[in-house]
């Protein structure tokens, strides 16, 4: 209920908001009667509140009901922005702090709703966390239409669904879920559906954050995956699955996702498929390679030394001469040194990044080497090992591959060659032990999906994939018509 | 508690047989030698530190260490006791025999080398021609970046005209001896040169090295035991019939003037026909690669008479060698019983070398007389 006295009413919201400045209210006064206008300042646009809302409302000045009038008034004008009316107090700095301009009178228990909303948005702007060659260049930013509107220009079916819901009690966080109705599994839209109402909490600031809410299973490794690119979301959306955006946050959610999804680029839709396939087995090669290299070399230089040929054993047997170090403990502080460089560059503002990459090649590389503090082969092994790494562009994968692969080296250095095997067999338990609303993160290949495979490691030509990966849902199988 | 239990277990079982890298001493040769009743043992380390500060990898010193005992075991231990780093056998390369172990049979020494978990069955096995085998180690190699490796290299660089390399490994060496009715062969290594200057860094610097390194005639043994060397002509033969020569450069005379045939294809095949009998199939392909006579090449009549003389010729000398073997040698190094004992074991007692009827067989073919069809410098 709100009160019949917009004195009151300005008072109450003034008093709620602590004196705040930029909440704006005003009272105008038209015969005997008042009409009481609130917005926040720094939320919505000053102009178009006079330009139009002001002066709609004071050329009133008749006996017929105000309120009425003004509504009527105002729907007549103003066609583009959002116009409704609302009778609970409690939702007004719902309203405020979303840049709407509130009106109140004398004749009714409502409010006038209108919105006013400032433009506080950057623009679309190109994709900076997965840059691609070939691929769309927008990306999702932090408005919450925008985002969108981004999908809704990709995909123009009206089975693409959105359901709004607002998470955390103080921040009120618009969050969508998007899926295509007849395709997306709909016991798995309500299951996250009740999940994400189950969050009881202060604030949402990020869909990072709901990451966590989501998750059913503990792992290093994330299930689920999050992108900025809307070309990505689309075509997730065709295959079934379901997407989460949160507002103020270009990153989405993409729910279920499967181990495979992260050696995948963006690149690879658009590209040549047997290009597509050759990249996507060197990004695997690369995750091996990053996963274990380390972890072998401490196994080779310690342990198993009769497993490689004579001459690169007597190469990296002179190499390590003088070295003071254990190679175990050799690797761990040049990872350690190099997570730390990779983290430094992160978060260093661009102009000093230089430097940071000059103290990291010549004083960490060159001289630790010359001053015998290393041997050669252990920085190539650091370098491969990093660079392999860098090749994925989930940074929350890269971080947990690197958990693993701290774990490899550990192992290795315990047992050698038993400790990565033992360890490799962890690792794949591990893995095909995952499962995400019942699908299994290694699928298609375990359990193993032929018709799903054909975009899997290797990717077909187009035209040959008929059916849509049906461990993400069943409904809707078929993606393509053969007219042959 | 299982937890516990199972990084317990982790912790106390990992690191036994841990070893850093530069706590090796890398063995990838070693020579066995008598001396005064008791054997001399000397390995050669791939890993010594650098000289002086270089920084390509291959250039490592490489260093000999000597010392005796009455097993080979004992011997090793001593040496262990000389060397600041462990002795690591596991990337050992070949193992060089003086003849006088020859002599006493190979099979003893063979023992360490076997039971020992650590060395892989893949090495060579050399006879040293003349002299002490700890001197073969001691030579410096001009030509090979890795010094340590040059004896394996010279094995495997032959490779091209002959395939030594099987007949010279270890494992082929200790399956004939054990087997029925086979006496192995051992390639030989000789040293050309002066053998102490050959062993200083000096040798490195001239270009022509005052010593260097050569493979040498096949050293015969009966059983294990070392009892001849044969010639070089003999040598090649043996290779051929082993199906081991790739190339075979064959010279002889016909009309009285030097023919040189080359071929790059030989292939042998021994068969059993009867108890008693072998067939030896002998098929050699090549070239005429060098000749003073002036024969009309392009005349086929020719090249069949040279090609028919060839066939006579190569057809004696096996001849010749198998029958030296069954009588004077005795030394079944084609392992005829072997033959006889797969097919007819029961038979075996009875069987005797020098009884043995072999038929030999050659066919020779000439595929191209080079580009020139008469001698350059025609008799006037």
């Amino acid at each position: 209920m709100i009160e019949k006295d917009p004195k009151k009413v300005i008072k109450k919201i003034k008093k709620l908001y602590g004196n705040s400045k930029d909440l704006n209210t005003r009272l105008i006064k038209t015969k005997n009667k008042n009409i009481g206008v609130l917005f926040l300042e720094s939320s919505s646009n000053a102009s178009t509140i006079s330009d139009f809302i002001t002066k709609s409302i004071i050329q009133e000045a008749n006996d017929k009901p105000l309120f009425q009038t003004i509504f009527n008034n105002i729907e007549n004008k103003i066609y583009n922005s959002q116009l409704f009316t609302i009778d609970n107090i409690k939702d007004f700095p719902y309203y405020l702090s979303s840049g709407f301009t509130i009106i109140v009178t004398d004749d009714s228990s409502k409010a006038i709703v209108l919105e006013s909303r400032a433009n506080l948005d950057r623009g679309i702007t190109e994709a900076t966390s997965e840059p691609a060659l070939r691929s769309s260049k927008d990306s999702f930013t932090e408005s919450h239409s925008k985002n969108l509107g981004l999908i809704r220009k990709r995909i123009k079916d009206e089975n693409l669904w959105f359901e709004e819901m607002k998470i955390g009690r103080r921040t009120k966080t618009r969050v969508t879920i998007a899926y295509m109705n007849n395709i997306a599994d709909y016991n798995k839209v309500k299951k996250i559906k009740a999940k994400l109402k189950d969050i009881d909490i202060d604030g949402i600031l990020d869909s990072g954050n709901l990451r966590d809410y989501l998750t059913e299973k503990k792992s290093i490794i994330p299930q689920i995956k999050s992108s900025e690119r809307p070309d990505i979301t689309c075509q997730e959306l065709l295959n079934g699955k379901i997407i989460i955006l949160t507002e103020n946050c270009p990153f989405i959610l993409i729910l279920p996702t499967v181990f495979l999804d992260y050696i995948k680029s963006p690149d690879d839709q658009n590209q040549k498929s047997i290009n597509a396939s050759f990249t996507r087995i060197l990004r695997f090669c690369a995750l091996i390679i990053t996963l274990l290299t380390p972890a072998i070399y401490i196994a080779v230089a310690t342990y198993d030394q009769n497993t490689i040929p004579d001459k690169l054993l007597i190469s990296l047997a002179v190499q390590r001469e003088g070295v003071p170090f254990p190679t175990f403990f050799e690797i761990i502080l040049f990872m350690t040194v190099f997570e730390i460089l990779r983290e430094s560059d992160i978060r260093s503002p661009s102009n000093t990044s230089i430097a940071g990459s000059i103290v990291g090649a010549l004083v960490l590389g060159q001289a630790a080497v010359d001053a015998s503090i290393v041997s050669p082969i252990t920085i190539i092994v650091v370098a491969v090992t990093s660079i392999c790494s860098l090749i994925f562009q989930d940074s929350d994968f890269i971080n947990g591959i690197r958990v693993w692969r701290f774990l490899f080296i550990l192992s290795s250095s315990l047992l050698g060659f038993i400790g990565i095997i033992s360890m490799s067999l962890i690792f794949i338990t591990k893995l095909t032990a995952l499962e995400y609303l019942n699908s299994s993160f290694t699928s298609p290949l375990a359990p193993l999906d032929i018709e799903a495979n054909k975009d899997a490691i290797v990717k077909f030509e187009l035209p040959k994939i008929y059916k849509r990966p049906s461990y993400v849902s069943k409904n809707n199988p078929i993606k393509q018509r053969s007219k042959r | 508690m299982k937890k516990y239990i199972l990084i317990l277990l982790l912790l106390l079982s990992g690191c036994q047989n841990y070893s850093e890298l530069n706590q090796l001493a890398i063995v990838t040769a070693a020579g066995i030698d008598k001396d005064k009743g008791k054997y001399e043992v000397s390995v050669l380390i791939a890993n010594s530190p650098k000289v002086n500060s270089s920084n390509k990898e291959g250039e490592a010193k490489t260093t000999v260490y000597k010392a005796k005992g009455k097993t080979i075991g004992e011997a090793i231990k001593m040496i262990e006791l000389k060397s600041p780093k462990e002795l690591y056998f596991s990337h050992i390369n070949c193992i060089i025999i003086s003849d006088e172990i020859g002599k006493e049979g190979f099979l003893k020494v063979a023992d360490y080398f076997m039971r020992n978990p650590e060395t892989r069955n893949r090495f060579y096995l050399l006879q040293i021609d003349k002299g002490k085998s700890s001197d073969v180690l001691k030579i410096i190699s001009p030509l090979e970046s890795y010094p340590s490796q040059s004896i394996k290299t010279l094995i495997e660089s032959s490779q091209t005209s002959s395939n030594i390399g099987d007949s010279a490994s270890y494992s082929n060496f200790i399956g004939k001896t054990i087997q029925k009715g086979y006496d192995p062969i051992m390639t030989t290594i000789k040293i050309n040169g002066d053998k102490d200057k050959g062993s200083k860094q000096s040798n490195l610097e001239t270009t022509e090295p005052n010593t260097y390194l050569s493979m040498g005639p096949i050293a015969i043994y009966k059983n294990d035991k070392f009892k001849r060397l044969s010639s070089n002509k003999e040598t090649e033969l043996i290779r051929v019939l082993n199906n081991e020569n790739k190339e075979l450069n064959y010279s002889f005379k016909y009309k009285e003037k030097n023919v040189n045939m080359f071929s790059n294809m030989t292939k042998t095949s021994i068969k059993l026909i009867d108890k008693n009998f072998i067939s030896v199939d002998i098929y050699i392909k090549g070239d005429i690669f060098e000749t003073d006579s002036n024969v009309n090449l392009n005349d086929y009549k020719e090249v069949y008479k040279i090609n028919k003389k060839w066939q006579k010729n190569i057809k004696k000398d096996v001849k010749k060698l198998i029958d030296k073997i069954k009588h004077k040698w005795k030394c079944d190094i084609f392992g005829f019983g072997n033959m006889v004992y797969k097919k007819y074991p029961d038979y075996y007692k009875n069987f005797k070398l020098d009884k043995i009827n072999v038929n030999v067989k050659v066919k020779t073919e000439i595929i191209s007389t080079g580009s020139l069809t008469k001698a350059i410098k025609e008799d006037k």
